[in-house]
């Protein structure tokens, strides 16, 4: 009696089927959980809990760990931006108040629209790239104040389906930390890392 | 035994065990380290480091945990030096710096290892200047834990403790870092038959007890080590009173027995002692209502009464039952005086269900509890330990989660172990017998090859439908299979074994002696003929072929699974006497009532399941007038002329260590001094009386599309659990529990008010869907609040009531 | 780091390079002569304990099934090398996992990315999803006998799942404490309880190349103690911040005037991080040391992760050290004591400095707290606690201790930062 869509069921058994003892499969679950819902819920927490043969009081245990399973509320777009040493040594605090400003939501915090949430995230690997900013784990490099200003300015307006590393970067970005090479095609449709396995990748082209 | 390993210990040498924790070492040679998180029954998490130590490692001293760390041969551990009282003073300062100063407030005071260490080992001020974290306080976590989380230390014993040893993880660390914290899921308490132990082993006042908080300081509290009354294992406890009244129970480790832990039901279930509603003066019908009397009236009232039903009916006429909720001392001297003052053989201290006596008392190759630790398999065909026996229960959980040791399930639905289980076998109510001669006739390969070696079987009635025989056809079955076979013959009652000793049971005499068998030179003639057990004498007593009947902490009505037959009998009865704790369902029928002492209130031993007899202490008065049974038991042998001068419980021992070969030598010194954790009888050879347990046929399953499972949960309707206001709301009341595949077909959902009928009783109950009960099964707990009785015909019919 | 194609991360170019050859040639040869090639080469460690990765394969216990799991949860502020590793030559990494299960008889394989790096995690799994399509990994890896798995799993947003210990723990599942070292060496008790290889996303691409070279070509890029390139990433007051293939052995200020352009608007050198956000800082006295793991340590730091962060001449002491250490308060598992209470409250006591509520006697508090979970302020770290997370916000102190105690003492006087 799973309160998960078929196909959500599907990723799961396949998700566990990947590692030798399925309680490994608590964390993919955990954000398959929170794509079904948008954030992750208590209801989700007891689901994945059956999935993998453990009490609710132990998947919340793990999900209570990490920073990225949201159990509040949380935006269609999640702004991330790094104030760690080296963002912080490039200004990260005045883009961070940037986007709070611009967007009108306290980092932490979600708007009423559940559009958009801001949250101030320690260091994301873009340290040559600085200031370092995310929208649903979707990377820009080199990012200044008006450009995050921009930046939420076109999430607001434009609301695309799926956010795009390539495009945002070429719109708000900057110096970057290396040659990305080639575009790349995926995008992110929520507050959760697009990727194969947990079939939260969509074509940037796509709506 | 591996050669010792030779340690230097702030520079002087001792010779240890090699594989030992430093800590461990140490401490055995003197040397206390300070610690937390370290507890000896639960694995090390080297979390709260105050147990930091510095070693020689070769490449320079380094400070290791010494909870975490094995002894090496040629290791030299500083415990004290300039390093090891920096870390330690750290360690305290930091753990200080977000713990509350309530401790005059805490129930933790005085008698708190963060309190006395900190005394030890701390800086003696802090320099935390900065606000204190603080949270929501206290919150409960379940009906009987609160949880403070400001004085949490996160030490991580209650939630290893949970995981680890229980088996239930309800508590967790959550989030991370600064702002880590203990809590259950939300909206899921902690319901655990377990939850007290978290609160013993806290280090500090994060888990208190509902009962208990604010209740004493510490130093205001008496204690005596004793051991539980409803555990037949018998952990062994420390109870603590103040003016006269307990206040608690703290679990003691006894290494054999139950290591420290305790049962919640063990822990709270004291509660009845202090009860209002306990009997404290003698009792005698008038006009239809008991009304008090003076002790002589009522001895001398019954003594001439069984004098005049023994001249006219003689002693075959009289019916005793009960025995196995008092000491051994009260159930020998019950023993004695059935034989001797009542001349009567009719006498049983069980209800009627289970394995026989015989086999109970004295099978062959019957098991320890320790045992379980070094076995290859372990069998389970008999109730749900978790329910039943929890200290069991505990023991095989960690024989098979640590120990490796293979473990087989047998039993009608999903059990607390089958999470640990090696192999589980499900069978339908009634189908017992079936079940074993397919495994016999090689149906179960799986099991065939694991019911060898070592195996300990433990068995009992899984169910109600489960036939008497069963269970020792199983243990004959395992005889005949094992290697080595050790059998735990399992029955209900706290000293069922210890009264069985003192030969409680129609066709036993004290100290395993098969009744006939032999005389006991002090007691002079007892009757020849072969007694009634108890299903036979209330049988005896509903057609009036038996006239009087003495109940001794006996209720028949309330505690068996033919409720009115037993009524019936007691109503037929011409003359009923009781001696018990409390009015219960059966004797309120009774002529006279003595009032009788109970837990905590005399002193004397009780044996456990695997035989073992230990001490029972004093440390409050009865309530009232009560005296204990075999005070009672002979001044009436002395108002009937036949006086058996047992004229205290220690005597009453010294005669049970002369007269029963079983129990040869076991003195209250030795329990006291020598044996504190108890002497397990036979000693060397002792017991004249040793059962063979054989196979024998049983009847077929019944084949109905639903069947009845009926067993005991932890907490019931019996009138002792009914006056612990802690433990009395815990019981599930009238529940059926259904597979979700049925309760689909039957039209249930949860909570649905359903009809259950059987051939011997029908009663409406509250439907719960249940996956841990197969389908085709309807599992109803017996002896519950409010529940009706449904006998043990399993064949069943369940209608949802619209 | 050699100039890359565009759609370097495809099976198709890599292969026209070169790629999957030598993970061929693994297939034939026995765990000994790899583990000896390995050990020869003096590759060490590039996740930041530079241990020798030919020694580390060489302790895994024989029990079997083992695994192998590629840390590839960056995270240590100021480090994104194995970021490009990941995206730009995933399959490179992917040879190197084919050759490290051979070498130590492992049939399943995990790269632990951390969760918010999507795009290389996405990179990583389209890569592993061509090499199982090339018959490269799962049953029969080119065409031999030999069956490889590979789980490519992410993260939850937790820098301390970069200690190996913790990542073994949130791949099984559960709260990425690190686990007690003894008893839980991972090469002995790892994944499941069982022996487990756990390497840096570098030091497995470093292996094609290996092999390829061979031992004495390798060796020869670089210095004579450390042997080969390696990585470092440069952020930060610098010019030209980026990740730089480099040989051992250069000084600090060929790194930073250099490679790094120096400093932008010419501004003065104050400080900087010579190995993420865990090591010790250096100072200009230190910049015609060798970039060496031995002088580096001789000096009181370490390589670490090979991330560089450089600070001029505005950067405020107090507020670069509050920086770091809040962060480690903020990653701290929070399991033992020392870690738990103490990043927090050097924490407190920084921000106070700051904001300009600090005493006089405040740098010394952070001191004495620092002394309690690394005793001593001594290098390496006497720590007092589990793992080395609670001894690296001790860094920060000991900067302020040794190089900055009047700019402390001038926030104290001033009220606030003077800078």
């Amino acid at each position: 009696m799973s309160i998960w869509s078929q196909e959500t069921q599907v990723r799961a058994k396949e998700i566990i089927a990947r590692y030798p003892e399925k309680r490994s499969a608590v964390m993919p679950l955990l954000y398959l959980s929170m794509a079904e819902d948008g954030h992750l819920t208590d209801e989700g927490m007891e689901e994945v809990a059956e999935w993998v043969g453990l009490t609710p009081a132990q998947v919340y245990a793990v999900a209570s760990f990490y920073t990225m399973y949201k159990r509040e509320r949380t935006g269609k777009y999640l702004i991330s931006c790094c104030t760690s040493i080296s963002c912080m040594l490039l200004g990260g605090d005045d883009v961070l108040h940037a986007i709070e400003d611009e967007s009108g939501v306290p980092h932490g915090e979600t708007d009423e629209e559940g559009l958009v949430s801001v949250e101030h995230v320690e260091c994301i690997g873009a340290c040559g790239g600085a200031v370092a900013v995310q929208v649903n784990y979707e990377l820009i490099e080199g990012v200044s104040p008006d450009k995050a200003r921009e930046l939420v300015r076109w999430l607001k307006k434009a609301t695309p389906a799926a956010v795009n590393t390539d495009e945002m970067q070429e719109l708000f970005g900057g110096v970057r930390s290396f040659d990305w090479g080639i575009r790349d095609e995926d995008g992110a449709v929520g507050p959760y890392p697009a990727f194969q396995p947990l079939g939260t990748t969509k074509s940037a082209g796509q709506s | 035994m591996s050669e010792p390993v030779t340690i230097k210990l702030d520079g002087r040498e001792f010779e240890v065990k090699p594989g030992e924790l430093v800590i461990k070492a140490a401490e055995d040679q003197g040397t206390y380290i300070p610690r937390f998180c370290w507890h000896r029954r639960m694995k090390p998490v080297g979390m709260c480091r105050m147990c930091l130590v510095e070693v020689d490692t070769g490449r320079g001293p380094m400070l290791i945990t010494a909870c975490t760390n094995e002894v090496v041969d040629g290791m030299a551990v500083d415990t004290q030096n300039d390093t090891v009282k920096k870390a330690q003073e750290a360690v305290l300062e930091f753990l200080l710096a977000n713990h509350p100063l309530d401790c005059p407030v805490c129930d933790k005071g005085g008698e708190c290892p963060l309190q006395d260490q900190a005394m030890a080992y701390g800086p003696g001020e802090s320099r935390f200047v900065e606000i204190k974290r603080t949270f929501e306080k206290p919150i409960p976590i379940s009906d009987l834990v609160l949880l403070d989380r400001e004085r949490c230390i996160l030490c991580a014993r209650c939630t290893r403790f949970s995981e680890e040893i229980s088996g239930d993880p309800l508590i967790e660390f959550q989030h991370r870092g600064n702002v880590t914290e203990v809590n259950t899921f939300p909206d899921h308490p902690f319901s655990s038959y377990f939850s007290g132990n978290t609160v013993q082993i806290c280090p500090v006042g994060a888990l208190t007890a509902k009962p208990y908080r604010f209740r004493a300081r510490p130093w205001d509290l008496e204690m005596v080590e004793s051991s539980s009354l409803y555990d037949p294992a018998h952990p062994r406890v420390s109870i603590h009173v103040s003016q006269n009244e307990i206040l608690r129970l703290v679990g003691v480790d006894s290494e054999p027995v139950n290591q420290g832990w305790l049962s919640d039901k063990d822990r709270w279930g004291y509660e009845q002692v202090r009860s209002p509603n306990r009997l404290t003066t003698p009792l005698v019908r008038r006009g239809g209502d008991l009304k008090p009397v003076s002790w002589s009236e009522a001895l001398d009232m019954v003594g001439n009464r069984f004098d005049l039903i023994l001249e006219e009916s003689g002693g075959q006429s009289i019916a005793v039952l009960g025995g196995a909720n008092g000491t051994n001392e009260d159930a020998y001297a019950l023993s004695r005086f059935a034989r001797t003052a009542l001349e009567t053989n009719n006498v049983d201290c069980r209800t009627g269900d289970g394995p026989a006596s015989h086999f109970v008392a004295a099978t062959a190759d019957r098991a320890l509890i320790s045992d379980l630790d070094s076995a290859d398999t372990i069998l389970v065909w008999g109730p749900d330990l978790k329910e039943t026996h929890p200290t069991l229960y505990l023991r095989v959980r960690r024989a098979a989660q640590e120990l490796a040791v293979k473990l087989v399930i047998i039993h009608p639905r999903e059990t607390g172990l089958d999470d640990r289980a090696t192999t589980v076998v499900r069978y339908r109510p009634g189908g017992g017998h079936d079940l074993l001669s397919s495994i016999e006739a090689g149906d179960h390969a799986d099991l065939a090859e694991m019911l060898t070696g070592k195996v300990v079987a433990i068995v009992g009635q899984a169910s109600l439908a489960d036939a008497p025989e069963l269970a020792e056809s199983v243990a004959g079955f395992i005889r005949d299979r094992a290697a080595t076979p050790r059998i735990m013959p399992l029955v209900e009652r706290a000293n069922t074994y210890g009264a069985l000793d003192m030969g409680l049971s129609p066709d036993l005499l004290p100290g395993r002696v098969a009744y006939g068998a032999g005389q006991i030179e002090a007691w002079g003639e007892i009757p020849e003929d072969r007694g009634r057990d108890s299903a036979s004498m209330l049988a005896g007593l509903q057609e009036e072929e038996l006239r009087a009947v003495l109940l001794v902490g006996a209720d028949p009505v309330g505690n068996s699974h033919d409720p009115t037959g037993a009524a019936e009998a007691l109503e037929m009865a011409e003359y009923v006497v009781s001696i018990d704790t409390f009015l219960n369902d059966s004797n309120h029928f009774a002529d006279v009532i003595f009032p009788a002492a109970g837990f905590s209130e005399q002193e004397g031993t009780v044996t456990n399941l695997e035989g073992r007899v230990q001490k029972v202490n004093e440390i409050i008065p009865a309530p009232g007038q009560a005296r204990p049974d075999w005070a009672i038991l002979d001044d009436l042998s002395s108002v009937m002329g036949k006086p058996m001068g047992l004229s205290s419980a220690a005597l009453i021992a010294k005669e049970i260590a002369a007269v029963a070969p079983a129990y040869q030598g076991v003195t209250w010194d030795l329990l006291e001094w020598d044996a504190r954790d108890g002497a397990v009888v036979p000693i060397e050879g002792s017991q004249p009386l040793t059962h063979i347990p054989v196979m024998v046929d049983g009847p077929k399953g019944p084949s109905a599309e639903l069947l009845l499972h009926q067993a005991r949960v932890m907490y019931d309707d019996g009138v002792r659990l009914r006056n612990c206001p802690s433990l009395h709301p815990l019981a599930p009341g009238p529940v059926a529990l259904i597979n979700p595949e049925d309760a689909k077909r039957l039209g249930a959902r949860h909570d649905s008010p359903v009809k259950v009928v059987t051939s011997k009783g029908e009663g409406e109950f509250s439907a719960r869907i249940d996956a841990s009960t197969p389908p085709g099964v309807v599992f109803v707990p017996l002896n519950q609040p409010g529940a009706a009785r449904l006998g043990s015909d399993p064949v069943v019919r369940v209608t949802v009531v619209t | 780091m050699v100039d890359h194609p565009t759609d370097s991360h495809s099976i198709d170019r890599y292969e026209a390079t070169g790629g999957y050859v030598q993970a061929k040639r693994s297939v034939g040869m026995t765990r000994d002569e790899l583990v000896e090639t390995v050990k020869a080469s003096g590759l060490l460690g590039r996740g930041g304990a530079a241990f020798s990765a030919g020694l580390k394969w060489s302790f895994l216990a024989p029990a079997r099934p083992a695994y192998l799991v590629v840390n590839a949860d960056e995270s240590e502020p100021g480090t994104f090398k194995d970021r490009q590793l990941l995206e730009r030559d995933p399959h490179q990494m992917v040879e190197g996992i084919i050759i490290t299960s051979i070498a130590n008889e492992v049939h399943h394989g995990f790269v632990y990315v951390r969760g918010e790096y999507a795009k290389p995690a996405r990179r990583v799994q389209a890569a592993v999803d061509e090499a199982y399509a090339k018959g490269y990994l799962g049953k029969a890896i080119f065409g031999s006998d030999f069956d490889l798995e590979v789980t490519v799993h992410l993260g939850g947003g937790a820098y301390i799942c970069g200690e190996e210990t913790a990542l073994i723990n949130s791949l099984e599942g559960r709260r990425g404490e690190p686990r007690l070292k003894p008893p839980y060496f991972p090469a002995a008790k790892g994944l499941y309880m069982l022996p487990t290889i756990v390497n840096n996303v570098e030091t497995v691409s470093n292996l094609p190349h290996i092999l390829e070279m061979g031992v004495e070509k390798y060796k020869g890029l670089a210095h004579e103690a450390d042997t080969g390139t390696f990585l470092m990433s440069l952020s930060g007051h610098v010019n030209k911040p980026g990740n730089y293939e480099l040989a051992h052995g250069i000084t600090w200020r060929e790194l930073i005037y250099d490679i790094g352009g120096g400093i932008p608007d010419g501004k003065e050198l104050k400080a900087w991080i010579p190995g993420g956000a865990s090591a010790p800082w250096f100072v200009p006295e230190h910049l015609d040391l060798e970039i060496t793991k031995e002088a580096t340590a001789a000096a009181g730091s370490m390589l670490g992760s090979g991330a560089v962060v450089v600070m001029d001449e505005t950067t405020c002491m107090v507020k670069a050290a509050e920086r770091i250490v809040r962060f480690f308060s903020h990653e701290s598992c929070g399991q033992c004591t020392p870690c738990r209470e103490g990043t927090t409250w050097l924490e407190m006591i920084l921000r106070r400095i700051e904001e300009g509520q600090g005493r006089p006697v405040d740098l010394d508090l952070a001191i004495g707290v620092s002394d309690g979970i690394s005793i001593d302020l001594a290098w390496p770290p006497k720590m007092t606690t589990i793992c080395p997370l609670g001894p690296s916000a001790v860094s920060p102190i000991k900067a302020l201790k040794d190089y900055f105690r009047d700019e402390v003492q001038a926030h104290v006087d001033a009220g606030g930062c003077p800078l």
